[in-house]
């Protein structure tokens, strides 16, 4: 969670949420949550387990690593 | 009953020793019809302050303040706020952080509290570059 929370320290634009998947079963079924962790931004971008800090950061921004498969459109 | 032993105690206030900054813990919770999980989130944060003095927790009615529930964008409860110098941080936590969570909630609250987000200079020049619109990022996690 922390590279979410560490993010939106650097950025007033930036707001990170941590959620407890099933005490908020109506959010994780919006987003479709079966694992975790699972990350979404902007309801567009899904991040699927955790990741170094840098593919994190590039997927969270939109701006996966060449190599990187892990982002997809929801 | 604590939630947590002494020897945590010990740990955690280790760990919490270098915050420079007061950081406030709004805890939004509600009076009636509360989820079971509010209590649990309000003993945890309630003990978590108790382990260093510049940690406070702020319970607000997330009912009857409806304002400030708008201000912050909860609109779930039992919701977790960390503000640094009564300033809005932009992290949040929705349900109880017990368990492996509540590492996040120390770590959170020690960035909170301290000078450095901790990321690399390379994420910072990205997040300086690239974050030029209001970014959401919701992270599911389950406690165990």
């Amino acid at each position: 969670m922390s590279l979410a929370h560490r993010m939106a320290v650097e950025s007033p634009n930036i707001q990170a949420t941590c959620v407890e998947a099933t005490e908020f079963l109506d959010l994780s079924r919006r987003y479709h949550v079966s694992g975790v962790p699972k990350t979404i931004v902007n309801d567009t971008i899904e991040i699927l387990g955790a990741l170094p800090e840098d593919a994190f950061v590039r997927e969270v921004l939109g701006r996966p690593p060449a190599d990187s498969s892990s982002s997809a459109p929801a | 009953m604590p939630l947590l032993s002494e020897s945590d105690r010990q740990a955690v206030r280790t760990q919490l020793a270098g915050i420079a900054h007061p950081v406030t813990l709004l805890l939004f919770t509600q009076t009636f019809g509360e989820p079971e999980t509010a209590r649990l989130t309000k003993q945890i944060v309630d003990e978590l302050a108790s382990l260093n003095d510049h940690v406070t927790v702020e319970e607000v009615n997330f009912v009857l303040d409806k304002d400030r529930a708008a201000q912050y964008g909860v609109d779930h409860i039992p919701a977790i706020v960390v503000l640094r110098d009564g300033e809005d941080t932009r992290m949040r936590f929705l349900g109880a952080p017990a368990g492996y969570e509540f590492m996040s909630l120390i770590e959170a609250v020690t960035v909170a509290g301290g000078d450095d987000s901790g990321l690399s200079e390379a994420s910072r020049d990205l997040i300086r570059e690239h974050v030029t619109q209001p970014t959401n990022i919701q992270v599911f996690v389950t406690p165990t």
